[in-house]
């Protein structure tokens, strides 16, 4: 009897032993992701923080209750999957929704997550001590409550297609035990802001300021261990040494390969690229307001005949295969086609510059003293067009556009500025005319911020070049209230239509993400407004390991001990 | 000696001082508040801007935030680094080391390849080498440093790619390498970017020390050497090394700001991880605190560099230890 | 370095009442090297004042922006096109003049400031000339570069003549030294009061004796200071903070390249040789300089 147990015991372990190493899905675990970064993250707080990088961080560190669909439908919880949240009801008059917290789901210090951490996260994430961008985009949610400890309630003011959407995709949840007992102003510079303790399926390891973000798998996680063993970010701010090193093998990702890089790439034949469907687009905005006095409007662009003139003056088809070569395609408008909402046949304004310059004449801008600038009562047609220094692919962009403009009788003056003081001037409205890019949101909606009368009048608001219709508005609310799919894409259709034809901006380009890896790795799905939302699925087959796939895995430093391993 | 070595003291002390005086005017005369990107964002609480006005005292008079500043930085506080969201002191602190490291070696290597191009130049004056090393120390001397480092970067990294791309040691493997293998990850990523200061350094000084061996060659000492029957070589070994000894100390001090501009562009063409990358960084977005901590730094570093050249020379030259 | 430097043979003397630009040119054009330096850089400064003569193309012309860019030398564009398909060459010549003007220029600014500073501080004395004399030491201390791009950055409209100014403030420090030794000099010298008791004025001192002597330093300095603008207005311009769009400089050029060394190695190579020349050259021809009026001393 005892020879049998013992035997049984010895079974068990073996197989334990066995299949130590074999995730759920039975192919091997292990290997080392290293992505290519431009950058550090700014703050590793879902709440707070501004920068691609720390969004990616955060996005495999900490989980949402439930995760949005490839296909970014928004519109009720069609196409979301679970995350923390196994299970969801909707109340009887749908202004409730209450989910239920996955029992197994725990924090990587072992505490369970409990739904008060829910109603924690989202009570910081709403107080404006906090100062979160969060909170302007989930201002439908009244309250969370909490009837037990795995159940949290939702509770909205008012019935709208994006509720579920709202309570699960912009906000992460945070753990309340780690995070209480420290005031909402002193979040930034605290402890666990530096080293994050989440419920997802990698576990911060250490950041290395310009250098390193490391995470490892979370083998015991609620939902599976990751198949990777580690992710790592090898920051490099010079674009240079970035794409060198991933041409070198140093690095397995890189995120954006600009149109040379893809030549180059072919030429390794260890390395591949994936293009897919993203949500950014470029423009040249103009500011409707007169920067000196924003009662007034602008003395060039307050006219919308003129901004058309501009716009039919802009070969936007040859701008863009310059600049992008086959990595973007000419914007239709403030949106992408990634969007289901978005009609891939919009109406444009068409390049024709003879009728271009025939609009200026009539407008009253003739060049009077033959120097190729034209005047209007004496004041040249001449503007300033602020650009991030940043961005290559912008200043290149803003260089041909000058060129353009010169030809049909304007006189640009590029000015490159930092990132930061180009924000700045953009707030206060200081500025003629920028050449801007949205990364937006999965939800269509975000044009208002960006397009809206909302976003123009409110001094949070990013409409920095006040364009103002309430047709436009009244179709973009219209499209986000409704329920139906096609009577979205048909509003969504006539305010896209209306805002190209009042031309605010000059669109410009869709950008379509490109990237490269190396072809060990196994890709899942690339989600458009986040291409590492399943990073956890991603894997390498044992026989195409590398030396660094095999490296032993740090687990989690606790703080103490990291702080001795800071100095590189 | 002690009273020189005080007064210098007190002369760099009075430099920092009006170092930190011309940052402190540099925050304020620019055009913008340095703290608008924290106190113009409108999703930032009233609460935590004035939690930011009364720690740097932004609503007191310009004369106040002064002594304030200054006393913070008698502390060693050297404000808030908003883009890495931790005291400036902690980020140059991490920073710092690895530009010294990187500036003590090019400055060794380069003064060692200098002096050695200068003596051989020396010993075969006027002939064809004499003449070739002339030019090449002329062309790399009158060279951009980033440019060379651009070059570099892509020759020996990527074309022949033997040494690894920029950063200070292997981001996955470092921590797991043993002690051994630790160094030569460190020794390989420091090559290039050290190789390349060196070379564009070590141009300036092979000239300077050619001329300053061909100015002391000439003198007395030397020409009764010569009819002593010493060699040309123990000439050179003996005598007038010796004594352009002294014009390297003082270049030694001299070089110490080229040093630190040539190690700027450095860092940044190979992301090596020290104190001008964090600045050039710092720079695009705005971070005035950092920007300004950067050049305390590193007028400090500077002031200490020809304060120690400064004393290495007394000491050396018997002439004014005795007095 | 070859010729001036090279032996020990004694100098014929200045002859008398030659001035020290007269000895300067006479010295130069002894040496072989500072001879060939002197027609290079001739040639250079020659291509940039004719430049909308010499250059095929017109610098900022865009004429294909798809099928004409990213160019490599060909014997339409010799040097190229760059991304905007401008033309390399024309750019480049046309970057002779814009960097040789601003080397020009700043170096101008900051010759007054140094020999102004100097002045002051030498002829003043006392306190006010050792706090001069510290606040100079800082501002010595604090690498040019760094300097400058604290302040640029500040600035967001930067236009050519700010850059110059800029430029210009940042490197008067080392020539307002020589001055200030010059003027120092001067005041103790005993001449100096042999005249002012024999009733010469102030003026005809400095008109007689000083300026005379402050030639030599000057020449060397600007000579100097030009190849050095030069360089620092190229990495401004590396870095994103130097001379803007459409204009060319040298700097700027390679900036326009710079992200693509290896595919587009003409926009780094060709203005990079071109600044390596003039530099070159106004180093021989600064060195000769100084050395020939060291020798005179």
């Amino acid at each position: 009897m005892a020879a049998l147990k013992r035997a049984r015991l010895l079974c068990l372990l073996i197989s334990v032993a066995c299949t130590g190493t074999e995730s759920p899905s039975g192919k091997a675990t292990g290997g080392t992701l290293v992505i290519s970064t431009g950058g550090d993250p700014d703050i590793l707080i879902p709440a707070l923080l501004s920068s691609v990088q720390a969004g990616q961080i955060t996005d495999l560190i900490y989980d949402r209750l439930a995760m949005i669909g490839d296909s970014l439908s928004i519109v009720n919880d069609a196409g979301f999957t679970p995350q923390l949240a196994d299970r969801w009801t909707w109340g009887a008059d749908s202004l409730s929704i209450a989910f239920h917290i996955n029992p197994r789901a725990k924090w990587h210090d072992g505490k369970p997550v409990r739904s008060s951490d829910v109603r924690f996260t989202f009570q910081s994430t709403t107080d404006s001590t906090l100062g979160s961008g969060t909170r302007p985009l989930v201002t439908n949610i009244d309250s969370v409550t909490t009837p037990d400890s795995a159940t949290a309630v939702f509770w909205f003011h008012a019935r709208s297609p994006q509720q579920f959407y709202d309570a699960t995709f912009q906000m992460p949840i945070m753990p309340e035990h780690v995070w209480r007992g420290i005031a909402l102003s002193a979040w930034r510079g605290s402890e666990p802001a530096k080293h994050p303790i989440g419920s997802g399926q990698y576990r911060f390891v250490r950041w290395v300021p310009l250098a390193v973000v490391e995470l490892a798998a979370d083998t015991g996680n609620y939902r599976g261990s990751p198949k990777l063993s580690r992710v790592i970010w090898n920051i490099a701010p010079d674009f240079n040494a970035a794409i060198t090193r991933f041409l070198a093998g140093e690095t397995d990702f890189f995120e954006q390969l600009r149109p040379e890089n893809v030549a180059e790439v072919a030429k390794h034949p260890e390395l591949r690229t994936k293009q897919y469907r993203g949500l950014s687009y470029a423009f040249a905005q103009f500011n409707l307001r007169d920067p000196a006095n924003v009662a007034r409007p602008h003395p060039i662009f307050g006219n919308r005949e003129l901004r058309r003139a501009l716009t039919m003056a802009t070969d936007r088809t040859t701008l863009v295969r310059s600049v992008y070569d086959s990595l973007a395609l000419p914007a239709l408008g403030p949106t992408v086609r990634a969007y289901p909402t978005t009609d891939p046949n919009l109406a444009q304004i068409p390049f024709d510059l003879p009728r271009a310059r025939q609009i200026l004449d009539s407008l009253g801008w003739r060049d009077a003293n033959g120097d190729g600038i034209r005047e209007r009562n004496g004041r040249p047609l001449q503007f300033s067009l602020a650009v991030t220094g940043t961005s290559r692919a912008r200043v290149r962009l803003a260089v041909l556009l000058q060129e353009q403009l010169r030809q049909a009788g304007a006189k640009v003056d590029v000015e490159q500025l930092g990132f930061p003081v180009l924000i700045e001037r953009l707030r206060k409205r200081a500025f003629d005319a920028t050449i801007g890019q949205w990364n937006t949101q999965p939800s269509p909606g975000s044009v208002r911020g960006s397009w809206g009368t909302g976003g123009s009048r409110s001094t949070s608001g990013t409409n920095y070049g006040a364009y103002e219709s309430p047709v436009f508005d009244a179709n973009v609310d219209s499209a986000l209230a409704s329920f139906d799919q096609s009577a979205r894409r048909a509003y969504f259709t006539k305010a896209y239509e209306t805002i190209i034809q009042d031309a605010p901006a000059i669109w410009l380009a869709e950008i379509l993400p490109t990237v490269g890896y190396h072809s060990r790795l196994q890709l899942a799905p690339l989600r458009s407004d986040a291409y590492w939302a399943h990073i956890a699925d991603w894997w390498i087959p044992a026989d195409k390991r590398i030396p660094r796939d095999n490296a032993p895995t740090a687990t989690s430093v606790a703080p103490s001990e990291s702080a001795g391993k800071k100095a590189p | 000696m002690i009273r020189y070595l005080g007064a210098r003291l007190v002369q760099a002390a009075v430099i920092v001082a009006i170092v930190a005086t011309i940052s402190f005017a540099l925050i304020h005369i620019a055009p913008g508040d340095p703290f608008s990107a924290v106190m113009d964002n409108p999703n930032v609480s009233e609460r935590v801007r004035a939690t930011l006005r009364a720690q740097y005292g932004l609503d007191r008079p310009l004369p106040e935030q002064f002594v304030r500043y200054v006393g913070q930085l008698a502390r060693g506080d050297l404000g808030w680094s908003f883009s890495h969201d931790r005291p400036v002191s902690e980020v140059l602190a991490t920073a710092v080391p690895n530009t010294l490291l990187l500036m003590v070696i090019a400055l060794a290597g380069s003064f060692a390849l200098g002096i050695l191009i200068a003596l051989i130049q020396v010993a075969r004056r006027g002939s064809a080498v004499d003449h070739a090393l002339s030019g090449i120390s002329l062309f790399f001397y009158s060279m951009p440093d980033f440019w060379l480092g651009i070059l570099a970067l892509l020759t020996f990294t990527y074309w022949l790619p033997i040494f690894p791309v920029g950063g200070a040691v292997d981001p996955v493997m470092h921590e797991y390498m043993g002690l051994g293998g630790r160094i030569v990850d460190r020794l390989r990523h420091l090559a290039l970017p050290a190789l390349t200061l060196i070379v564009l350094a070590s141009a300036g000084v092979a000239r300077y020390q050619r001329a300053a061996l061909l100015d002391v060659l000439p003198a007395d000492y030397i020409r009764t050497a010569r009819l002593k029957g010493l060699t040309e070589r123990e000439i050179l070994r003996r005598h007038a090394l010796r004594n352009a000894l002294l014009p390297i100390i003082s270049l030694l001090g001299l070089s110490f700001p080229a040093l630190l501009t040539g190690a700027f562009f450095i860092e940044k063409i190979f992301a090596w991880p020290g104190m001008g990358l964090a600045v050039v960084n710092a720079i695009g977005t705005r971070d005035y605190p950092l920007v300004v901590g950067g050049v305390i730094i590193g007028s400090i570093m500077v002031t200490l560099g020809s304060l120690l050249a400064d004393l290495l020379y007394a000491w050396a030259d018997p002439r004014l230890r005795a007095h | 370095m070859p010729g001036p430097t090279q032996d020990s043979a004694p100098i014929n003397p200045p002859r008398p009442r030659e001035t020290p630009l007269a000895l300067g040119v006479r010295w130069l054009l002894r040496w072989r090297t500072s001879r060939a330096a002197l027609v290079v850089l001739g040639i250079i400064v020659l291509t940039g004042l004719l430049a909308p003569l010499i250059a095929p193309y017109d610098p900022s012309a865009q004429p294909d922006i798809v099928a004409a860019k990213d160019l490599p030398p060909s014997l339409a564009h010799p040097f190229g096109t760059d991304p905007y398909s401008r033309d390399v060459l024309s750019r480049v010549i046309y970057g002779a003049r814009l960097s040789l003007m601003i080397g020009v220029l700043a170096t101008i600014v900051s010759l007054t400031l140094g020999v102004a500073y100097g002045s002051i501080a030498g002829y003043a004395g006392g306190v006010v000339d050792t706090i001069m004399m510290r606040v100079l030491d800082a501002l010595l201390s604090i690498p040019r570069l760094l300097l400058l791009i604290g302040i640029l950055v500040a600035w967001p409209r930067l236009s050519v003549g700010a850059l110059v100014l800029f430029l210009g403030f940042t490197g008067w420090f080392g020539l307002s030294r020589i001055v200030r030794g010059q003027v120092l000099a001067l005041k103790h010298a005993e001449f100096v009061t042999a005249a002012r008791a024999l009733g010469a004025s102030r003026r005809r001192i400095l008109l007689r004796h000083l300026l005379p002597n402050l030639v030599s330093p000057i020449v060397v300095a600007a000579t100097l200071g030009i190849a050095h603008v030069i360089v620092l207005e190229a990495g401004l311009s590396y870095l994103g903070i130097g001379v803007p769009q459409p204009q060319a400089s040298w700097g700027n050029i390679i900036q326009d390249g710079a992200d693509q060394v290896a595919t587009l190695w003409w926009m780094s190579l060709f203005p990079g040789l071109f600044m390596v020349l003039t530099v070159m050259t106004l180093n021989i021809l600064g060195e000769a300089l100084r050395d020939a009026y060291e020798r005179r001393s």
